[in-house]
C-alpha cells in the first residue's frame, strides 16, 4: 500500500519528463526535416543565381540504390544552368543563338526550338508586346556593354523596322532570321530554365526548394520545409525595403521593372526594357510588374509584355486570357499598387506601407 | 517519494529547462548581422553591421578591373559609386538583411549579409 502511494507521487514528474522528451523529439524532427541540404550563390546568365534545396530526394529504380542527396541534386541543376547559358546566351560566340545571330540561319537544339515556339505563342497572345528580335535596338541602346547612348530618329525607326518576330522563320531543326535581325532570349530563357530545375527536382521526388534566377525569377517550390509558405518580398522601386510579401507555394514569379537597370540623360530615365514598337526604353506609368503562376516561364515573358503595355492595356490583357492562368501585381510610379484578385489572400504590405494605395483589379 | 529520485527528477527538470531556453534563444535571431564582400568568390572582407567603429568606407577592385565603393552603417551597407559601366549595384542602394544581395556583376563583386534573421525567404527585383 505503501509502495503505491509512492508511485502516485511520481506520476506527475513522470508525465512531465515524457511532455519534454516529446517536446525535443518534435524539435529534433523539425530541425532535420527544415536543414537546409545544400545551397549555391552563383554568376551564371547575366546575374547572381541561388538554389537552395531541402531535404533529399527518392530512392531512384536505378544508380547505386542510394537517396539523392541534396548536394548531388544541387550539382545536377547547376549543370543544367549551365547547359542552358551555353544554349542561349547572345554574347557567347559559340552558341546557338550566337551562330544564328552572326550566320543568320543554323541548325537548333531541339530544346532551343521548343523555346522559340513558347516565344512565338507569348509573341501571338500579347501581341507582339514581347519580341525577342529586339536585340539590335537593345544592343543600340548600350544596354548590352552599359555604355549608354542615344540613338537618333532615323536610326530608332530603322531599327524598328528591324524588329519583328513574325519573321523569325522555323523550317524543322533550321532557323533563319532576314538580314539584320537578331534574337536574345534574355526574357524568356531564365523562366525556361526555372521551369526545367523545378521539373529535374520533382522527378528525383524532392519536395521543397527555393530557385532564385537572379531576382527576375522565382521558384518557390513546395513548400518551407516546415510547412509554411515561402515568404517572397517585392521590393519598392522607390526606397530600400520591401512594400509587400508574397506568399507562395509551389509557384513561379516573375518580375520586369524599371527601377534597377537604367541610365538617366537629361532629366530623363531610360530603362533596359525595349519596347518592340519603337525600338526606344519603355515610357510609361509602370514602375514594375509581378507576374504569378504555375510556369516560371509564363511568369518572365509575360512580366516583360505587361511592363511594355503598360497598366491599361496589360490588365485588359489580364481580363481576355483567363486560361493563361497569372496572377499579377503592377507598381506604378506614384508607388500605387494594382492586383489581381487571385493574389488578395496572398499579399499583405510590408510594415510601414499599410496605408499604401492598393487596386484589386476586376 | 525519497529524497534522491526527488532529486533526478529536480535535475530532470533543470535539463529540460535549460535545453529549452538554448533552442529558444539560440537561434539565427541571436547572432549579429555581418556582411560578407565577396569578389569572383572569395571572401575580401566580413563587417560588423552591429560595429561601434561604423560608419565606415570600403573601397574594392573587381575583377572587371573598376573599383565599388561601399559604405556600411549600423545595420546596413550599400555601393555609394563604382567604376562599372552599369550602375546596377548603385541603384540597388542599401539592404539591410539577408534577403537580397547587392551584386556588381562586371566586377563579380558581391555584398551579402548573414546572420540578421531574415524574415523573408527572396525578394524580386
Amino acid at each position: 500500500m505503501a509502495a503505491g502511494k509512492k508511485w502516485l507521487k511520481w506520476l506527475p514528474w513522470a508525465i512531465l519528463a515524457l511532455i519534454a522528451i516529446g517536446i525535443f523529439a518534435q524539435e529534433g524532427y523539425e530541425s532535420y526535416r527544415a536543414r537546409k541540404s545544400a545551397e549555391k550563390t552563383f554568376f551564371a546568365m547575366d546575374t547572381v543565381m541561388n538554389l537552395t534545396v531541402y531535404g533529399e530526394g527518392a530512392v531512384m529504380s536505378y544508380g547505386d540504390g542510394t537517396p539523392t542527396t541534396g548536394e548531388e541534386m544541387l550539382e545536377m541543376l547547376v549543370d543544367e544552368v549551365e547547359r542552358m547559358e551555353q544554349m542561349c546566351s547572345a554574347t557567347r560566340e559559340d552558341s546557338p543563338v550566337a551562330r544564328l545571330n552572326r550566320e543568320g540561319s543554323v541548325n537548333v537544339p531541339q530544346d532551343l526550338k521548343r523555346l522559340l515556339e513558347e516565344s512565338w505563342a507569348m509573341s501571338v497572345d500579347t501581341e507582339g508586346a514581347l519580341d525577342i528580335t529586339a536585340y539590335p535596338a537593345v544592343k543600340a541602346w548600350g544596354f548590352t556593354t552599359g555604355e549608354y547612348r542615344m540613338p537618333d530618329e532615323a536610326e530608332l525607326s530603322a531599327l524598328a523596322e528591324k524588329i519583328d518576330w513574325r519573321k523569325v522563320d522555323m523550317q524543322g531543326a533550321t532557323v533563319t532570321l532576314p538580314e539584320g535581325m537578331e534574337i536574345d532570349l534574355g526574357a524568356v530563357a531564365k523562366g525556361a530554365l526555372g521551369d526545367e530545375l523545378w521539373l529535374k527536382l520533382r522527378l528525383r521526388l524532392f519536395e521543397s526548394a527555393l530557385l532564385d534566377l537572379g531576382q527576375s525569377s522565382i521558384v518557390a517550390m513546395g513548400s518551407k520545409p516546415n510547412g509554411a509558405p515561402w515568404r517572397i518580398g517585392i521590393q519598392d522601386p522607390e526606397g530600400e525595403g520591401y512594400l509587400g510579401v508574397l506568399e507562395l507555394v509551389d509557384m513561379a514569379m516573375g518580375t520586369s521593372g524599371s527601377y534597377q537597370r537604367y541610365f538617366e540623360q537629361d532629366g530623363v530615365r531610360y530603362c533596359h526594357i525595349i519596347d518592340p514598337r519603337t525600338a526606344a526604353p519603355v515610357q510609361n506609368e509602370l514602375e514594375s510588374v509581378t507576374v504569378v503562376a504555375p510556369s516560371c516561364l509564363l511568369c518572365d515573358g509575360l512580366s516583360t509584355a505587361l511592363f511594355v503595355m503598360g497598366l491599361e492595356e496589360g490588365t485588359q490583357f489580364w481580363r481576355d486570357h483567363p486560361e493563361l492562368e497569372f496572377d499579377v501585381i503592377f507598381v506604378d510610379k506614384t508607388g500605387a499598387i494594382y492586383m489581381t484578385p487571385g493574389l488578395k489572400d496572398t499579399f499583405t504590405l510590408a510594415e510601414g506601407y499599410e496605408d499604401r494605395k492598393v487596386t484589386v483589379l476586376e | 517519494m525519497n529524497k534522491n529520485a526527488k532529486l533526478v527528477l529536480g535535475a530532470l527538470l533543470l535539463v529540460t529547462v535549460v535545453c529549452g531556453a538554448f533552442l529558444l534563444l539560440g537561434g539565427e535571431d541571436a547572432q549579429r548581422p555581418v556582411a560578407r564582400i565577396t569578389v569572383n568568390g572569395t571572401i575580401v572582407n566580413e563587417i560588423d553591421l552591429d560595429s561601434e567603429l561604423l560608419p565606415k568606407t570600403f573601397t574594392y577592385e573587381g575583377v572587371g578591373g573598376f573599383t565599388n565603393t561601399i559604405v556600411a552603417e549600423k545595420g546596413r551597407i550599400r555601393v555609394e559609386s563604382a567604376g562599372c559601366p552599369d550602375q546596377v549595384c548603385v541603384h540597388q542602394g542599401w539592404i539591410s538583411d539577408g534577403t537580397v544581395p547587392i551584386v556588381c556583376l562586371p566586377n563579380k563583386l558581391i555584398i551579402e549579409i548573414k546572420g540578421g534573421g531574415e524574415s523573408l525567404d527572396a525578394a524580386n527585383g
